[in-house]
């Protein structure tokens, strides 16, 4: 039975070793052991061509952030749709099917954005958020939402929803919207630290 | 038998995937519960301890 | 009218509860910071309906649908947004009205009023004949274009707030000075 399990349940063993693989590591002092050598990185961070045009051209770096809040809408559109869809809130006559699948794809354009620009804003205030544990959170949860999406909501809705439980689809839902919320919350909140 | 095998397979793997996303969602909402409760609490003791 | 404007803004500054808002520990951050999240509802809604006018969003789903059911998340964000707002103005009335970005911000805010207004006008007097097309007829995708372009000048104009490039008090030239309603360089933060 036990042999069945393994095999059968794959990818839900490989998330609850995820999950404990971070637990021991935010607890067990991985992050002290990793986090001076990364400063070297993003000293590094802010002599490229981006931290340098970030530094110098205010205006740069003013537009690259209103873009970046141009991308965040697009995105949180999508998840607002998507999951409010799943949660029977929006959109509720039009088939669940469709409207994940078609806002997937400006989901992506959207988080697109957000990176690209991210990173430029990022090389320009480079060794300011390496000090500030808001902006380290904030990588966390965009890391966790980003597996989340694509590893775990994105392989669950390509099955026939008919087929699923509600509940699960509904906490898929919830925990979507809250870690978007949490990142663009902890990415506003760069902007009041330091 | 093919077919069969097949939507074994794809019952399987459904499983699998809904078992995944209760896991990994249940975890979400547990940590961002926690994660705001603590930061709401030390807002109200900075708020406290700035205004009496 | 810029003197009026300014002393309005006197006036509101004077205010106990500006003076509070603008010198509390968390809650103006609050403000700002649920006028800017709350644009993943209001501006979202509104560039999935746009997007799906030019045929790049939902193209199977009818476009009145999409536009009624995503309507009133949307207004409820506006909402959200114009009170938040209104809020932050008041914590900084006079940097704000003397702001050049906001001043543009303002005018474009009632061009898309208009814009809005007339693309539901024409929306509604001749869906019926291509509610289902992927793509608006010009005419409606011309709108639908203009509102993404000013919203998005909207955005830009709004994050360019904060930057003192053009304050009264170091404002480069008289032109500026007038657009942005400086009173002979007084100004207050």
């Amino acid at each position: 039975m036990n042999a069945v399990m393994l095999t059968s349940y794959p990818r839900t063993l490989t998330v609850v070793a995820v999950l404990l693989t971070l637990l021991m590591l935010a607890y067990g002092g991985a992050m002290d052991a990793v986090y001076p050598s990364l400063l070297g990185v993003f000293e590094w961070l802010e002599t490229t061509w981006f931290g340098v045009i970030g530094k110098t051209w205010g205006a740069a770096f003013a537009f690259v952030e209103a873009v970046h809040l141009l991308g965040l809408a697009l995105l949180g559109g999508c998840v607002l749709a998507g999951d409010g869809r799943l949660l029977g809130v929006v959109l509720t006559d039009v088939p669940v099917q469709t409207v994940v699948e078609r806002t997937h794809r400006i989901f992506v354009f959207g988080l697109s954005i957000c990176i690209a620009t991210g990173i430029f804003m990022a090389c320009g205030v480079a060794t300011k958020i390496y000090y500030l544990p808001v902006y380290w959170f904030k990588m966390l949860a965009l890391s966790a939402g980003m597996l989340f999406h694509f590893q775990i909501r994105r392989p669950l809705l390509g099955h026939d929803i008919q087929n699923l439980n509600p509940v699960v689809v509904k906490m898929v839902a919830v925990a979507s919207m809250l870690v978007w919320f949490m990142v663009a919350a902890t990415g506003r909140w760069i902007g009041f630290s330091g | 038998m093919t077919h069969e095998i097949t939507s074994d397979n794809k019952n399987a793997k459904m499983k699998d995937d809904q078992a995944a996303a209760l896991v990994v969602a249940q975890a979400f909402i547990v940590f961002s519960a926690i994660y705001w409760f603590t930061q709401i609490e030390s807002v109200r003791e900075l708020l406290q301890l700035a205004y009496g | 009218m810029n003197e009026l404007i300014y002393n309005l803004a006197v006036w509101l500054d004077d205010t106990e509860w500006s003076r509070m808002l603008h010198e509390s520990y968390y809650m103006y951050n609050w403000v700002e910071s649920t006028h800017v999240l709350t644009l993943m509802v209001s501006l979202g809604m509104l560039f999935l309906i746009d997007l799906r006018m030019l045929g790049l969003a939902l193209p199977d789903v009818p476009a009145s649908r999409i536009a009624e059911r995503l309507n009133v998340p949307m207004l409820i964000g506006f909402a959200v947004m114009f009170i938040t707002g209104i809020l932050l103005f008041y914590a900084v009335p006079v940097r704000t009205s003397q702001s050049l970005w906001f001043r543009i911000k303002m005018v474009l805010l009632v061009a898309c009023a208009v814009n809005a207004f007339l693309f539901h006008k024409r929306m509604n007097e001749s869906v019926v004949t291509w509610d289902i097309e992927p793509r608006a007829p010009s005419r409606i995708r011309l709108g639908a274009m203009l509102s993404l372009t000013f919203w998005s000048i909207v955005v830009v104009c709004g994050r360019f707030i904060a930057y003192d490039w053009f304050d009264c008090d170091t404002s480069p030239n008289t032109l500026i000075d007038i657009v942005s309603g400086c009173v002979d360089g007084q100004t207050r933060f």
